[in-house]
């Protein structure tokens, strides 16, 4: 499992889908396409949580992984065709100014903000989409209030870099489909592909019941702190991270060693993910009944949020060999 | 052993040792010693909580009380070139108690260190009269990069050093009061009701990660699921700067929470008892839902019928909490004489 034959073109597809929280379908249906041939069971739970499993005799361990992006869902209409938006998941106003953003009709808009005429100087009023109309009559023939909306952000592939809109977390949904379809091992495996968890990590919430799993094993991306004047943190190119601490958990030290131990091991190189902003499923799977234990594996994005995030590849291909390395070695104290 | 030198025992056993959210471990032998002989049964679950069970004489309802042994803290996020540790909070540090404390960095092994400031920042700040933020506070333990690489890594937790020790009129100084003080009222409730008769089992849980999202509370009580519940936890009492903002004070005995997030019977029952005790209490209103594992517990499952009591407590998340032993003392009481008056039919208590 050298990482070292993964499909980027799959990478590609995924994060070209179009899905803000909720709306994660598309994401889902190529998903489910993909794996279909390598798995047993492939269910939707009411949530629209994508839940297939590779059974084995050894210890069930769920793998979980978002499929949802961040977005803005149209709010009003205004008079000239002007639309009126709300953020879905984290996402400000300010990094949106002047960005093309996209509709599930393919449709693209700008963003700008209002002027106001009597003040010169800098925009100040509300942020909205121009979708190139020119009256309420001709926008409402395209979009309608509650209608969702993305970052626009085309892929390009470097010979050692990722840049693309929605990196988190297609690539953690990117190396869960390649693992299904390369890893032999005896442990009973669920796969999740979660919705919402920019919203809330709400599909985590309920994917868990009805699995019960001995372990979860959370795929996600973090913040990298390397811009120009930052070093010796989280970065790109330096592996997978391994989470100690977000604002919804502090994973067990017990299973953080088990991590760093089984990646000393087969010489993969880590990091350590610490931060006290944001989330990922982990949170609320952890707390799941009486308790599940949770680690999490995460690759560093730079920009996330923003529609045009970077990650690399080394990251990616050790993301992948620390994943496939810990099924093969599952944590013992369970 | 009687309950002020139990409650002692517990406070100076527990407040020295290393608890930090999530990091929990170093404080299971302590608890263990303590719990042991108080209760039938001791046992952990995998988040790490602490379960001393008594047995009561029929065991039909188990009563959950859940004090948290977690302390804020702070982890080493990364290390400079200089070979001085950046750190983030775990739970709510106050920023302006941070500089020249003394702490340790369990790394490899435990390495004693200072919180500093880049010096000129120092001094803008203290001309200026602005605390510092944390992110311009670093660790200094003295030994240059190349060599603290090989003792710490990121990730490693850091606590506040400060040995626990009594001041006059009965006052107890220490860090983590919140909540090791609550842990002394679960052993002082446990040895008290040895020599009360109870029908019902008494799960005293010891709960972890509360000061970061009462995470210990929200899988015990769904792995207990009792038939009711009191978490003990404590609360601001009035100092010098509170002015009329806090009602309760410091020596005036356990307070006792009223509101939305509190059985309105485990209220009245827990008031009624301590008159008959002639226990002193305090009644402390709270609008919404309590910042405690009360909060968490109440919500858990079909729903659990939940009270709160309070040990009130000077300067809360500083490494000088102050707290009165006589109200940790009776607290434990109260809880047990409430626990010792409970009826055979819980059901006929709660749900009328």
């Amino acid at each position: 499992m050298s990482g070292q034959n993964l499909d980027y073109d799959l990478l590609k597809q995924l994060t070209q889908c179009f899905g803000p929280s909720g709306n994660e379908r598309e994401v889902a249906d190529l998903i489910a396409r993909e794996v279909n041939s390598h798995v047993m069971d492939s269910r939707f739970d009411v949530l629209g949580n994508l839940i297939v499993r590779k059974p084995g005799k050894g210890k069930k361990i769920l793998i979980a992984c978002h499929m949802d992006e961040v977005g803005v869902i149209i709010t009003a209409i205004g008079e000239q065709g002007y639309l009126y938006f709300a953020p879905v998941g984290g996402i400000k106003n300010s990094d949106l100014s002047a960005k093309r953003v996209l509709f599930k009709n393919r449709r693209m808009g700008v963003v700008n903000q209002e002027k106001n005429p009597l003040e010169e100087g800098k925009p100040s009023g509300k942020f909205y989409i121009d979708i190139g109309v020119s009256s309420e009559e001709e926008a409402r023939k395209i979009v309608r209030e509650g209608d969702m909306a993305v970052l626009v952000g085309d892929y390009q592939e470097t010979p050692s870099h990722i840049l693309s809109k929605a990196l988190d977390d297609r690539l953690g949904c990117f190396i869960a489909v390649e693992l299904i379809k390369q890893i032999q091992c005896e442990q009973d495996l669920y796969f999740a592909f979660t919705v919402q968890e920019e919203v809330g990590s709400r599909g985590a919430k309920t994917v868990v019941h009805g699995i019960e799993p001995d372990l979860a094993l959370i795929l996600d991306t973090t913040l990298s702190f390397d811009s120009p004047k930052e070093k010796n943190r989280t970065s790109l190119n330096r592996g997978a991270a391994v989470k100690v601490m977000d604002r919804t958990i502090v994973v067990s030290p017990l299973i953080k060693n088990w991590m760093a131990e089984v990646a000393a091991q087969q010489d993969i190189p880590f990091q350590w993910e610490i931060i006290t902003a944001g989330g990922t499923d982990s949170g609320p799977i952890h707390l799941t009944g009486s308790g599940i234990p949770t680690g999490g594996i995460a690759i560093p994005v730079r920009y996330l949020h923003s529609g045009n995030e970077i990650a690399a590849k080394f990251d990616i291909v050790s993301a992948f060999q620390l994943l496939s390395a810990l099924l093969q070695n599952p944590f013992q104290e369970i | 052993m009687n309950s002020y030198d139990l409650a002692k025992k517990v406070i100076f056993s527990l407040s020295d040792e290393a608890g930090v959210s999530g990091y929990e471990h170093p404080l299971f032998p302590a608890l263990q010693g303590i719990f042991t002989s108080l209760a039938s049964e001791t046992r952990r679950d995998f988040i790490g909580n602490f379960y001393a069970v008594k047995k009561g004489l029929d065991g039909k309802s188990g009563i959950m009380l859940a004090a948290h042994m977690d302390e804020i803290g702070l982890i080493l996020t990364h290390i400079d070139d200089r070979g001085f540790f950046h750190f983030s909070a775990v739970g709510g540090i106050d920023d302006r108690t941070l500089l020249y404390q003394e702490v340790i960095v369990h790394g490899q092994e435990d390495i004693r260190g200072i919180i500093c400031s880049v010096p000129s920042r120092v001094h803008q700040e203290v001309q200026s009269k602005k605390s510092i933020d944390m992110t311009q506070l670093v660790i200094d333990v003295g030994y240059p990069r190349e060599t603290v690489m090989n003792l710490v890594k990121p990730g490693d937790i850091i606590s506040l050093i400060r040995k626990p020790f009594s001041i006059l009129n009965d006052k107890i100084v220490a860090k983590a009061l919140d909540d090791r003080a609550g842990i002394a009222v679960l052993a002082i409730c446990l040895n008290e009701l040895g020599r009360l008769s109870h029908r019902h089992n008494v799960y005293a849980v010891a709960t972890v990660q509360e000061e970061v999202g009462l995470r210990g509370a929200i899988t015990s009580s769904d792995g207990l699921q009792p038939d009711l519940a009191v978490a003990i936890d404590v609360t601001h009492a009035q100092t010098l700067d509170t002015k009329n903002q806090v009602s309760i004070q410091l020596g005036k005995g356990p307070a006792i929470t009223v509101g939305p997030n509190i059985h309105p019977r485990i209220f009245t029952d827990l008031t009624r008892c301590a008159k008959e005790s002639r226990i002193p209490y305090q009644i402390q209103p709270i609008a919404g839902e309590t910042g405690t594992d009360a909060r968490v517990i109440q919500l858990t499952g079909y729903g659990i019928p939940t009270g709160l009591i309070s040990i009130p407590l000077r300067y809360m998340h500083t490494s000088v909490e102050t707290a009165s032993l006589q109200d940790i003392v009776d607290s434990g009481k109260l809880l047990a004489d409430f626990i010792a008056g409970l009826p055979e039919n819980l059901e006929e208590l709660l749900c009328c």
